[in-house]
């Protein structure tokens, strides 16, 4: 469509009415200039060159200016920012730092304190062992006593028993004999 | 519209191929003066001049009125302008120096980039640039200030280097000084001013002759015929392709003759080069 | 000989444009390698190229301005 617009208004720009020029259609026409459009021409140039030096190029100045402070601005920010976020960040850093070494002590202080619990109650356990053991051999020790005393109490009155039998019933051997026998018979029933 | 049915009623497609006028010239000399004053004749490219100086004043003055650090789309793209100029040509191409020719420079690549234009603007359709009135004053002024930058900054030792050349075996010298004396101050300010001119000739007389040609036989299809319709719609497909390529063309010319500005002074200022 | 005289400058005018277009040709053909090269110099070889090809350009715009003249 821009086309199309294009073409109709070249033809209208190329239908305009031909002059005559002065050298008409031969020669050089084309390449001499004409007086009043290098007139036209150096005054246009001069309007642009004018604007360009007292305008332009203080107002690029400026907008550059302005550029350049804005970014450096923020690029100060930005530095700010970055030593705050450092300076956070190192201080988490220590306190991070420090509550790790917080807890490898507690660790530590467990540890020990378990250690130390530990070793006591084995020696307590171990006390107590040794306690209970020698309550038992002592008490074996005595029971054996006990019984010893015992015995012997039996065995002289068994004695004495059989010394009063013995003495009572010596006539002959066979009359002993059948004593002694008839004794450790009733010695098989005492057991 | 009259002009319009003239200029069609003077194209015969059944007789021609293309609607060419008598001579490629009518096409360029638009010297009849709409007013004249004190006999002074204003004509419609007096008009289009002095039009391309106030568009480009006002496109740079409304592009950096704002100062602003964020710059809107308008600002980005006429300070894009601006900063290439400044970055690319004034400074890249005559160094730090180049800051002081930086107007010049800007004003030139503005005003030539808005004459060029008005090739391709709708209703306008006639690059001012394509008259040789302005790439010769343009030129001459390039010419004028690189022989005076060459002489502010050498003295007469400016001249005296390019008539005899430091450097050169003395036999060659007179030879190599009398072509050097005639490209740097006869060809280089003729070739910058008609480089420009026969460039925006010749896009202004292809895209005039293949859209006319392309108009008229759509219009007068009846008369001529399907077959020769279609020619002319095929002309009408080449002129859009060449349309866009004057788009690039205008853009190139404004910058070379703005890049080769600068070459001829980085070169009249820094001569061991 | 008037009648020719349009003819023959549109060959002579064919003539001059034959030089500048290999030139320009063979200026953006190496451009191109140079950029294909070293992509990080492409700046610095397009405006040299753009230079060389306003140079080569003129002689044939001469040729165009002479088919003017002519």
């Amino acid at each position: 469509m821009p086309y199309l617009f294009a073409l109709a208004a070249t033809l209208l720009a190329t239908a305009e009415p031909v002059p005559i020029s002065e050298e008409a259609t031969g020669g050089a026409g084309l390449l001499l200039p004409a007086p009043e459009e290098l007139f036209a021409g150096l005054i246009a140039f001069a309007i642009v060159f004018f604007f360009a030096w007292k305008w332009v190029i203080p107002a690029l100045n400026q907008t550059l200016d302005a550029r350049s402070g804005a970014i450096k601005a923020e690029l100060e920010a930005a530095e700010a920012a970055k030593h705050e976020a450092e300076s956070l960040l190192e201080d988490y850093r220590s306190q991070l730092a420090g509550a790790r070494e917080e807890a490898a002590r507690i660790i530590d202080e467990a540890r020990e304190s378990a250690d130390a619990v530990k070793a006591d109650i084995v020696a307590r356990a171990e006390a107590e062992a040794e306690a209970i053991r020698s309550r038992a051999r002592e008490e074996i020790a005595a029971e054996r006593e006990r019984v010893a005393a015992e015995l012997k109490g039996q065995v002289a009155d068994l004695a004495i028993q059989i010394a009063g039998k013995l003495v009572a019933e010596s006539l002959d051997v066979e009359r002993q004999r059948a004593l002694v026998d008839r004794y450790i018979e009733d010695l098989g029933g005492v057991q | 519209m009259e002009q319009l049915i003239l200029a069609t009623s003077e194209c015969d497609l059944t007789q021609q191929t293309v609607c060419a006028p008598a001579d490629v010239k009518e096409l360029f000399e638009y010297r009849i003066p709409i007013i004249e004053i004190a006999g002074f004749p204003i004509t419609r490219t007096f008009v289009l001049i002095i039009l391309a100086g106030l568009i480009a004043v006002a496109l740079m003055y409304f592009g950096l009125r704002r100062k602003r650090a964020v710059p809107g789309r308008f600002q980005t793209a006429i300070e894009g302008l601006v900063g290439f100029v400044k970055d690319e040509v004034a400074i890249g191409i005559i160094g730090p120096d180049g800051v002081k020719y930086f107007p010049y420079l800007l004003s030139l690549f503005m005003f030539i980039l808005i004459a060029n234009m008005f090739e391709i603007t709708p209703f306008v359709n006639f690059p001012i640039t394509s008259r040789m009135a302005l790439p010769a004053s343009l030129a001459a002024l390039t010419w004028m200030i690189f022989i005076a930058a060459g002489f502010k900054r050498q003295g007469f030792r400016y001249v005296a280097d390019i008539i005899w050349p430091p450097g050169v075996p003395t036999a060659l010298k007179p030879l190599v000084g009398v072509i050097e004396f005639v490209s740097t101050f006869l060809v280089r300010p003729f070739s910058l001013a008609v480089r420009l001119f026969a460039n925006m000739v010749a896009g202004h007389v292809m895209l005039t002759l293949l859209l006319t040609t392309a108009f008229v036989s759509i219009v007068t299809i009846g008369e001529i015929g399907i077959t020769k319709g279609l020619f002319g719609f095929a002309w009408w497909l080449l002129g859009l392709a060449i349309f866009l390529f004057e788009i690039v063309v205008i853009l190139l010319q404004a910058y070379i003759f703005t890049l080769l500005s600068a070459v001829y002074i980085e070169t009249s200022i820094n001569p061991a080069h | 000989m008037e009648a020719l005289k349009g003819a023959i400058a549109l060959i002579g005018y064919g003539l001059a444009a034959i030089g500048p277009g290999v030139g320009i040709g063979i200026i953006a053909g190496n451009a191109v390698q140079a950029m294909a090269r070293q992509p990080e110099a492409a700046g610095m070889v397009r405006t040299t190229m753009f230079l060389g090809i306003a140079f080569t350009e003129a002689l044939a715009l001469i040729g165009f301005v002479l088919f003017f003249l002519a």
